[in-house]
C-alpha cells in the first residue's frame, strides 16, 4: 500500500516541478492555466463536491473577482492584484445575499436557479457601463511597476497560482478531517438524514459557499491579472461554470485531488486539440469534450477517483 | 393600439414558448431529470424542417409531423443510451450528462450543417392579417394555434387516458408501478419520446418565422427553464400559462424598459419566484 | 525532407516556371481567427480568403498586376522567392484562447508576424502578447476604436473603424438631404456587445460633433427570440433613417418583423456584418429591397482587380466575396508585402517596412484609397462605399463617381 501511494506522489511532484525546468514557454503557459483552472475547480468542489450542491453559478464569483481586479486598475490606477481582496469581499456578500435563499432549493432546482442567477449577472454586467459594459476592460498594457504582475514568461504566474492552489488544498484537507467536513458529506449524502442527525444544514452550507466563493473570486482576479482583459463573456459566461463542474466531475467530485486531476487532463487536452486541430477542426474539440462528459456520467459517475479507489483496493487485496 | 399589438405579439410568442417548454416539463415531471440539451432538440427539429423543405420540397403540413417523428425517435434513443443509466446515478452525473449531450449536438451541427444561418422562405406560410390595426403574421398565428392545441392534447393525454395514468404512475413511484404490472422503462422511454416530439413540433413551427443555425438552441434553453419553473415542474397547463405570461412580460418590458432590459426582467422574475415559491406558480408543494 | 516538401509544392507550377533559386525557407505567418464559436461563419470565410491570398502570392499571377505580390514567379521576390505559409489558430471567440494562440504561434511555430481576428476582443488580447514579444501584428478586420488607442509599437490596422463608418453615413445622408429627402431624424439600433456598442458610440459622437442629435438609440441582445417591441418602438418614433448595427440572426429577425408589423422607414442602413452575410441576402433579400449598407469591397467592372479577385474567390468557394473577407484578405496582403519589402524576417525589419507602407489604391484588391499608417498604426486611407440591395445583390450607389447603379429611395422592402 505504501508503494501505491508513493509513486503517484512522485509523479505529481515531477509534474508540478517540470515547468520550472522547461524552456518551452507554451508548456509553461499551459501549466499556469492548469493551476488556475485547478484553483477554481477545487474551490467549486467544496460546495459542489463535498456538500453535493451542484452549482452552475460559480461564474458569478469568478467574474466578480476578475472585474474587481480591472476596476481598481481602470478607475483608481492601482495594480490589478489590489482588486483581489475587494473581489473576495464582494464574493462573501454575494454568498450571503444570493446563496442563502437559493439553499432552500434542492437537487436540480438548485442547479437551475444558480444557472439563471449567473445568466442574470452576465446581463447586468453587459448593461453596466461603468465597468465597461459589453466592451469590457483592459489591464495595463505595459508594466508600470513590478506590482502590476505583468510578465512575459508564464512561469511567475505558475508559481503564484501554485501557491494559492496549495493553500486551498491544504484548507480543504483540514476541512475534510474536521467536523465541517463530516457535516458537509452528510449533507451531500442526503439532507433529510443529515437534518435528523442534527446537522445545522443551512449554516454549514453557507460556510462552504463562503469558502468556495472566495477562492473562485481569487481565481478570477488572478485570471484578469494574467490575461489583462475581461468582458462579460470571459468573466461571467456559462462555460466558465461548466468547466469547473466538469473538471471536478472528471477527477472525482468530493475528493481532495479530484478537481486537480480533472484540470491536469482537460486543460492540456483542449490546448493541444486546439494546437493540433486548430485550423480544420470546426468544433471537433467540443464534440470530443461533450463525449467525454457523457462517458463520465454514464460509466464512471464518481469520476476517476472512483476508478483509482477500485484499482488500489484490488491491489491491496492482492498484496494481503 | 400599441398596447394591444404588444400584448398580441407577446401572447403569440408565449404560446410558442409554452409549446417547446411542455416537452421539457413532461420529461422533468416524469423522471426528475433536467434536459440541458433541450434548446438543441429545438435546433435539431428546425434543421429537420429546413432540410425537408429544401431537399425534399415538403411543406409544413408534412415537415411538422416529420420533425415530431424524428425527434420522438431521437428522444427514445437518448433515453435508452444515456438517461436510463444516468438517472439512477449521483446527482452530479445526471446534471452533467445532458450538458455533454448539448455540446455534442451543437458542435456536430456546426460540423455537419456549417455555421451559416439559414432560413425558410418567408412566403412558405406568408401573409399578414390586419385586424383593426393589429398586425399578425400567419406563420406566428399558425404556430400559436398549434401550440395551444398540442399543449391541451398533451394535458388530456396525461390526465384522461390509460396510457397517461400509467406514465404518471411510473413517475410517482417506479417500484409500486412495477408491482402492479407496469414496466417502467418503456413508459419512461415513451415520456422522453413524447417530450422530444412536442419539442420537434415546436422547432418545426418556429423555423417558419425564425432563422436556423447550430447555436440557435441557446436562445431557447434558458427561456424553457424559466417557463417550466414558473409554471411548476411537470405541469403542462402551468407551462402554457407561464409561457403566455413570459411572452407578454417580455414584450411589454422590452417596449417600456428597453430590449436590453427585458431578459433581466424575465430572469429576475424567475429567480424571485424560485426564492419565494420554489414549487412554481401551479406546481404541487 | 525540406527538398521533398518543396518539390511537392513546386510540381504543379514547375512547367510554367523558369529555373530559379530554391533556397528560401517558407515564411510563416500566424493567423488567429474564430474558426469555431459564435463568429465561426465569418471566421471560416476569412480563412478561405487567406488561402486564396496565399495561393496568389506563392504562384505566378502576372494577370493580377498591379496587385501587390502578384508576380511572374510567385513567392516573396525579395526573400529569394520564399513561399508564404499560414499557421492557423482557432480562438473560439474567446479572448483568453486568443492569447494562448498568440503565445503558441510566437514561441512554438516561430511565426514572423501575426494577423487576425474578426472579434476585436480577441485581437485586443492576442496583440498584447505580440507587443510583449516584439512581433508585428496586423489587424485586417477588427474595428473597435480602442485597439489603436493603446500606444502600441507593434500594432497596425488596415481596416476602417467606427469613426470612419459614422462619417461615411453622415456624409451620405447629407448628400441625400440635398435631393429634398428628410434625413434629420436618425434612429440607431444596435446589438449590445462590443461591436454594436462601439460603432453606435462612434455614430452618436460623430453626429453630435456635426450638431446632429440621434433621435432614438435602441440597444438589444442579439441572442433574443423576438424583436417586435423594438420595431414597434421605432414605428412609434417615425424616424427618417434607421441604422442597424446587427449580427446576422438579429438582422434576419428585424426584416421579418418589420414586414409583419408594416414598418417601412424611408431609409434603412445596415452596418455591414449582419446585412452583409450571404445568409441575410438569401433568407430575407426579397423583403429587404433598397436596404443600404457599407462596403469597402465592390467587384466593379470586369477588367478591375476587385472583379478578378471576386471571380477567383467565387471559383474557390461558390460565394461572392463580401466586405469582411475582403478587408481581412487585404490586411494579410499588406502584411506579406511589408515582409517582402523588408527583405528579411526579422521583426524590426518588418515593423520598419510596415511603418513605411505607402500603397496606392491601384495596388489593392479593395476599394480603399490606399494604405498608409499614422503614428497609432491606423490606416489613414481606409475607405468604404455605400451599397444598396437591389434584386439579389448589393450594388455600389454612392459616392456617385464609384456608383454602378442608381440610388433608389425610399426603402422599398417587400412589395
Amino acid at each position: 500500500m505504501r508503494l501505491s501511494r508513493a509513486w503517484p506522489a512522485a509523479l505529481l511532484l515531477v509534474l508540478v516541478a517540470s515547468p520550472f525546468f522547461s524552456f518551452n514557454p507554451f508548456y509553461q503557459r499551459v501549466a499556469a492555466l492548469v493551476a488556475l483552472a485547478a484553483i477554481s475547480a477545487s474551490a467549486w468542489n467544496v460546495i459542489g463536491g463535498y456538500a453535493g450542491q451542484v452549482s452552475f453559478g460559480h461564474s458569478v464569483y469568478f467574474g466578480v473577482g476578475a472585474y474587481a481586479a480591472l476596476l481598481v486598475f481602470t478607475k483608481l490606477g492601482l495594480p490589478p492584484i489590489a482588486g483581489a481582496p475587494l473581489g473576495i469581499l464582494a464574493s462573501l456578500a454575494i454568498s450571503v445575499i444570493a446563496g442563502l435563499p437559493t439553499f432552500r432549493l434542492h437537487g436540480h432546482y438548485f442547479s437551475m436557479a444558480t444557472f439563471a442567477i449567473a445568466a442574470l449577472a452576465e446581463l447586468l454586467i453587459i448593461n453596466w457601463n461603468f465597468a465597461g459594459g459589453a466592451i469590457g476592460m483592459m489591464g495595463p498594457a505595459t508594466a508600470r511597476s513590478p506590482a502590476d504582475l505583468l510578465f512575459r514568461s508564464a512561469l511567475p504566474y505558475y508559481a503564484i497560482f501554485l501557491a494559492v492552489l496549495a493553500v486551498l488544498l491544504w484548507l480543504t484537507h483540514r476541512m475534510q478531517r474536521s467536523r465541517m467536513g463530516f457535516y458537509l458529506r452528510a449533507i451531500g449524502a442526503g439532507e433529510r438524514a443529515a437534518q435528523s442527525l442534527g446537522v445545522p444544514i443551512r449554516r454549514y452550507k453557507l460556510y462552504a459557499l463562503l469558502l468556495s466563493g472566495a477562492f473562485t473570486a481569487l481565481a478570477g482576479s488572478l485570471y484578469a491579472v494574467m490575461i489583462g482583459f475581461i468582458d462579460p463573456d470571459s468573466g461571467f459566461g456559462v462555460l466558465i461554470s461548466v468547466n469547473m463542474v466538469v473538471m471536478a466531475a472528471l477527477g472525482g467530485a468530493g475528493t481532495l485531488f479530484g478537481p486537480l486531476v480533472g484540470a491536469v487532463i482537460l486543460v492540456p487536452l483542449s490546448e493541444a486539440s486546439n494546437a493540433i486541430l486548430g485550423g480544420g477542426s470546426s468544433g471537433a474539440a467540443y464534440v470530443a469534450y461533450g463525449v467525454i462528459i457523457m462517458l463520465i456520467a454514464r460509466f464512471c459517475p464518481g469520476g476517476l477517483a472512483e476508478w483509482w479507489r477500485v484499482l488500489t483496493r484490488t491491489r491491496r487485496r492482492r498484496a494481503a | 393600439m400599441i398596447l394591444l399589438q404588444l400584448i398580441t405579439d407577446g401572447l403569440l410568442l408565449g404560446a410558442v414558448y409554452a409549446l417547446f417548454s411542455s416537452g421539457l416539463t413532461l420529461i422533468w415531471g416524469m423522471m426528475n431529470v433536467i434536459n440541458f440539451a433541450h434548446g438543441d432538440f429545438v435546433m435539431l427539429a428546425m434543421y429537420v424542417a429546413f432540410f425537408a423543405f429544401t431537399l425534399l420540397k415538403l411543406g409544413p403540413a408534412v415537415f411538422v409531423p416529420l420533425a415530431a417523428i424524428v425527434l420522438f425517435g431521437f428522444g427514445v434513443l437518448v433515453y435508452a443510451g444515456l438517461v436510463r443509466y444516468v438517472m439512477r446515478g449521483p446527482m452530479l452525473a445526471q446534471i452533467i450528462s445532458t450538458f455533454g449531450l448539448a455540446l455534442v449536438m451543437q458542435y456536430t451541427a456546426l460540423w455537419v450543417f456549417s455555421a451559416n444561418f439559414v432560413s425558410l422562405p418567408n412566403t412558405l406560410v406568408g401573409g399578414v392579417y390586419d385586424v383593426g390595426g393589429i398586425r399578425v403574421s400567419a406563420a406566428r398565428l399558425l404556430a400559436g394555434a398549434t401550440a395551444l392545441a398540442l399543449t391541451l392534447g398533451m394535458h388530456l393525454l396525461l390526465t384522461r387516458t390509460d396510457l397517461g395514468s400509467r406514465m404518471l404512475a411510473v413517475s410517482e413511484d417506479r417500484v409500486a408501478a412495477a408491482l402492479v404490472g407496469i414496466r417502467p422503462d418503456p413508459m419512461q422511454a415513451l415520456a422522453w419520446g413524447l417530450g422530444a416530439a412536442s419539442t420537434g413540433v415546436a422547432g418545426a413551427l418556429i423555423a417558419l418565422f425564425f432563422y436556423v443555425s447550430p447555436g440557435v438552441g441557446d436562445a431557447f434553453t434558458l427561456i424553457a427553464f424559466v417557463t417550466v419553473c414558473l409554471g411548476g415542474f411537470g405541469s403542462v397547463p402551468g407551462a402554457l400559462l407561464a409561457g403566455l405570461a413570459i411572452g407578454v412580460i417580455e414584450s411589454l418590458s422590452a417596449y417600456w424598459l428597453g430590449p436590453a432590459i427585458k431578459d433581466i426582467a424575465v430572469y429576475g422574475l424567475f429567480v424571485a419566484v424560485l426564492w419565494v415559491r420554489p414549487q412554481g406558480l401551479l406546481g404541487r408543494a | 525532407m525540406a527538398i521533398t516538401r518543396r518539390s511537392v509544392i513546386a510540381l504543379p507550377v514547375l512547367a510554367a516556371m523558369p529555373v530559379r533559386a530554391f533556397a528560401a525557407e517558407p515564411v510563416k505567418i500566424g493567423y488567429i481567427e474564430a474558426l469555431t464559436g459564435n463568429a465561426a461563419a465569418a471566421g471560416q470565410s476569412i480563412k478561405q480568403a487567406a488561402e486564396l491570398a496565399t495561393e496568389i502570392i506563392n504562384n505566378p499571377h502576372p494577370e493580377l498586376a498591379p496587385l501587390t505580390l502578384a508576380t511572374k514567379t510567385g513567392g516573396l521576390t525579395n526573400l529569394g522567392g520564399a513561399k508564404v505559409e499560414i499557421a492557423w489558430a482557432d480562438n473560439q471567440g474567446s479572448p483568453a484562447v486568443a492569447q494562448s494562440d498568440a503565445l503558441r504561434l510566437i514561441t512554438q511555430d516561430h511565426v514572423v508576424a501575426l494577423t487576425g481576428a474578426y472579434q476585436s476582443s480577441c485581437t485586443l488580447t492576442s496583440s498584447a502578447v505580440a507587443e510583449r514579444y516584439g512581433i508585428p501584428y496586423l489587424a485586417g478586420e477588427s474595428a473597435a476604436a480602442n485597439l489603436t488607442e493603446r500606444g502600441y509599437k507593434w500594432f497596425f490596422r488596415t481596416t476602417p473603424y467606427g469613426p470612419d463608418f459614422a462619417r461615411l453615413y453622415l456624409d451620405f445622408l447629407a448628400a441625400v438631404a440635398k435631393t429634398g429627402m428628410a434625413t434629420s431624424k436618425i434612429a440607431v439600433v444596435h446589438e449590445n456587445t462590443d461591436y454594436g456598442t462601439s460603432v453606435a458610440d462612434s455614430m452618436v459622437q460623430t453626429a453630435a460633433a456635426r450638431g446632429i442629435k440621434v433621435a432614438q438609440r435602441i440597444a438589444y441582445n442579439a441572442n433574443g427570440t423576438d424583436v417586435s417591441p423594438q420595431v414597434l418602438e421605432l414605428k412609434n418614433g417615425k424616424p427618417d433613417v434607421v441604422i442597424f448595427i446587427s449580427y446576422t440572426s438579429d438582422s434576419i429577425l428585424y426584416l421579418k418583423t418589420m414586414k409583419t408589423l408594416g414598418f417601412r422607414p424611408p431609409i434603412v442602413i445596415g452596418d455591414d456584418s449582419g446585412f452583409s452575410d450571404p445568409s441575410f441576402v438569401k433568407s430575407v433579400g426579397p423583403i429587404a429591397q433598397g436596404a443600404l449598407n457599407r462596403s469597402a469591397f465592390v467587384p466593379g467592372k470586369p477588367d478591375s482587380l476587385t472583379y478578378k479577385i471576386n471571380a477567383l474567390f467565387k471559383k474557390k468557394t461558390g460565394r461572392d466575396m463580401d466586405d469582411t473577407t475582403a478587408r481581412s484578405m487585404q490586411g494579410f496582403l499588406v502584411l506579406c508585402d511589408a515582409i517582402n519589402r523588408a527583405g528579411s524576417t526579422k521583426p524590426e525589419a518588418i515593423r520598419d517596412a510596415l511603418v513605411k507602407t505607402d500603397l496606392p489604391a491601384s495596388a489593392l484588391m479593395i476599394n480603399y484609397k490606399g494604405v498608409k499608417f499614422n503614428a497609432q498604426g491606423q490606416n489613414t486611407l481606409a475607405y468604404s462605399l455605400m451599397i444598396q440591395l437591389q434584386g439579389d445583390r448589393y450594388v455600389p450607389v454612392w459616392p456617385t463617381e464609384a456608383a454602378s447603379a442608381k440610388l433608389e429611395l425610399p426603402f422599398k422592402g417587400w412589395s
